[in-house]
């Protein structure tokens, strides 16, 4: 399992940045920096082959629509701060041992809006999260587990039938508040030399939503138990070819509350193959096609030849060893809230730069087309023709980062996130600047 | 190496010669120095009856047995420690022995020949041969026992230096990513409750 994985969760999913899945690239505002970008060598070493991580980082900026209105956009200062800790068999130098590793990890992230308007309304959030991940085995046979969780609460979105004509803040609304568990195990076999690898996991996921009354989406509470198989075949030490193979069960926790939402429990199934690992020794890609189908139980269902094919393409550059350049585009499908699913098209690119291991600049941007697909019970996200809703939807992020020393930085951020829809109040921009200071060692 | 088999070569050419029997006396030197003369000839003929040979062969041929026996193993020694150097160096040693044997045998059979037609000289003959062989076979099972093959050469363990491109990721891309959470915030929607 991907030590990574529970990192970028604990610091910058959280936020606004989101996993490009094929290359496990933050898209979007970074969260604060986990360690200096050189050769840091921290951690506090507490017993043989187990170190332990720690820090706080403390952001200060300003919102430019903390509500994602299309209108009467409310700004606000923002303060976060996020202590966190991890423990883990890694070395200072990031190798771990072959036969185990493991890495457990917890963090919290406090928000406050010095907005008295906003923060009257909408109390200081504190975001938990933690990681853990093990993994067991040698070269042939592997074994792992790992769990992330993670609550965010957001404020919730704006819209003309449930702002305030005087303060425009949205009154009657709840926050969005979201947990989420993920939990999975898998195995790894590689018999003979490892030319031949396979990958069996099963995959648990809870996403609940607080119930805080009428707005909530706590409808949309769902479990996800998915099965994969992966199957590569290295015909080079570091690229392969694959056959992967994903069927999971989407089941509504509230049927009824569900039905009445116009949600229906579905039976995904991803058969997916193509390329994964290095073009050159500067250069990867994962080039990915296959047939995709949601097998939803009722009402609207993936089809036709776009409707049931996926596509992943990703390549990444190192460009030189201080820096890296992604790009990438995906077609899919997504379970929606608003209707069965979404079908999406994404593209993306990001670029890290690292100068004199001190200084780290991050830039990333994604653009998303997204077509809702399906009845919706919500007669304001249809066209008055009866269409269903389309959204384009940007973000960049940029952070750059100055280590004064490798356990103490100091920094500025910027995200923006723009919604472009074909139902004109679900437009929005929302632009936040930050400052940010932090030690992690 | 080879100041141990000059050693051995005298000291069995030396065993040769007493084998054969004390010299007879030689004949006084011109001159008439009497007992101050040193008598540095090798005696021609063997004091040793036909029966005295044959046992003396016999022993030879269970020495020389002896030491092709060790040579063999100090061969697969070197085979299963996969020394190269000294498995050369000890087969070598063998072959020359088998050979050596091989000689031996021809001698004796045809010194038990002699022996039937009372032939002296060719007794003598053979039965000095096989003497010959017989420390021959002696000094190339010290030889082979001397066979030092990788320890002589030895320069350390075998070390690779694998040089990788930095520029190559240590982690594996070929792998399947890890699953992700989905954290992403909701679109907006008035649910009905």
């Amino acid at each position: 399992m991907n030590r990574r994985f529970a990192l970028l969760i604990g610091l910058g999913a959280l936020l606004t940045g989101r996993l490009a899945s094929a290359q496990e690239v933050t898209i979007g505002y970074q969260g604060l920096p986990y360690k200096s970008t050189g050769e840091s060598n921290a951690g506090i070493q507490i017993s043989d082959g187990v170190l332990l991580h720690t820090g706080i980082g403390v952001e200060a900026g300003y919102d430019t629509n903390v509500f994602y209105a299309s209108t009467k956009e409310i700004g606000s200062s923002i303060f976060r701060f996020m202590p966190f800790a991890e423990l883990t068999n890694a070395t200072r130098t990031g190798a771990t041992s072959n036969l185990l590793s493991f890495d457990a990890r917890a963090g919290l992230q406090y928000r406050h809006y010095g907005n008295s308007e906003v923060s009257s309304r909408y109390s200081d959030a504190w975001n938990p999260n933690a990681g853990l991940s093990l993994s067991l085995g040698g070269a042939q046979f592997g074994f792992g587990v790992a769990d992330v969780f993670a609550r965010v609460e957001d404020a919730p979105y704006a819209n003309p039938g449930n702002i305030d004509p005087v303060t425009g803040i949205p009154t009657g609304v709840p926050p969005i508040q979201r947990t989420n568990n993920q939990a999975s195990i898998e195995g790894r076999w590689a018999p003979g030399g490892g030319r031949l690898t396979t990958v069996l996991r099963f995959t648990n996921m809870v996403n609940i939503y607080d119930d805080n009354g009428a707005g909530s989406y706590s409808y949309a509470n769902a479990m996800t138990n998915t099965l994969m198989l992966d199957v590569a075949w290295k015909w080079l030490p570091k690229t392969a070819i694959f056959l992967d193979v994903q069927q999971s069960i989407v089941s509504y926790l509230n049927q009824s509350q569900a039905a009445l939402n116009k949600l229906s429990d579905s039976y995904p199934l991803f058969v997916t193959g193509g390329l994964r690992g290095l073009l050159t020794e500067k250069t990867s890609a994962v080039l990915t096609l296959g047939y995709i189908n949601g097998f939803y139980s009722s009402g609207a269902t993936t089809g036709g030849f776009l409707g049931s094919t996926y596509l992943d393409l990703a390549f990444t550059a190192r460009l030189t060893q201080l820096s890296r350049a992604v790009a990438g585009f995906r077609h899919d499908f997504a379970n929606a809230v608003i209707s069965n699913f979404a079908y999406q098209e994404t593209a993306y690119a990001s670029y890290v730069q690292q100068i004199a291991g001190r200084l780290a600049l991050d830039l990333s941007g994604r653009y998303q087309y997204i077509s809702y697909q399906g009845e919706t019970a919500d007669a304001n996200q249809m066209t008055p023709s009866g269409g269903n809703r389309i959204d384009n939807f940007f973000q960049l992020g940029a952070s750059l980062d100055y280590f004064m020393r490798n356990w103490a930085y100091i920094g500025v951020g910027y995200a923006l996130l723009d919604n472009r829809s074909n139902i004109p109040i679900n437009d929005y921009l929302k632009q936040q600047v930050f400052a940010r200071l932090g030690v992690t060692y | 190496m080879v100041k141990t088999k000059l050693l051995l070569t005298t000291i069995f050419m030396g065993s040769t010669v007493f084998a054969q029997g004390p010299a007879p006396e030689a004949p006084p030197a011109p001159g008439g120095q009497g007992g101050s003369a040193v008598d540095l000839s090798v005696k021609q003929k063997p004091t040793l009856t036909p029966a005295d040979m044959v046992n003396q062969s016999k022993e030879y041929f269970t020495g020389m047995g002896a030491v092709v026996k060790r040579i063999q193993t100090l061969q697969d020694q070197a085979k299963r420690e996969k020394d190269i150097i000294r498995l050369n160096c000890v087969t070598d040693k063998l072959v020359q022995a088998r050979v050596n044997v091989n000689i031996a045998e021809q001698s004796m059979a045809t010194m038990q020949d002699s022996i039937a037609r009372n032939n002296e000289g060719e007794q003598t003959h053979e039965f000095t041969r096989l003497t010959i062989v017989n420390q021959k076979v002696t000094v190339l099972g010290a030889e082979a026992e001397n066979c030092i093959g990788e320890d002589l050469s030895f320069v350390g363990a075998t070390r690779i230096e694998v040089e990788v491109d930095p520029n190559i990721p240590q982690y594996d891309p070929t792998q399947p990513g890890s699953p992700f959470i989905d954290i992403t915030r909701p679109p907006s929607a008035s649910p009905i409750d």
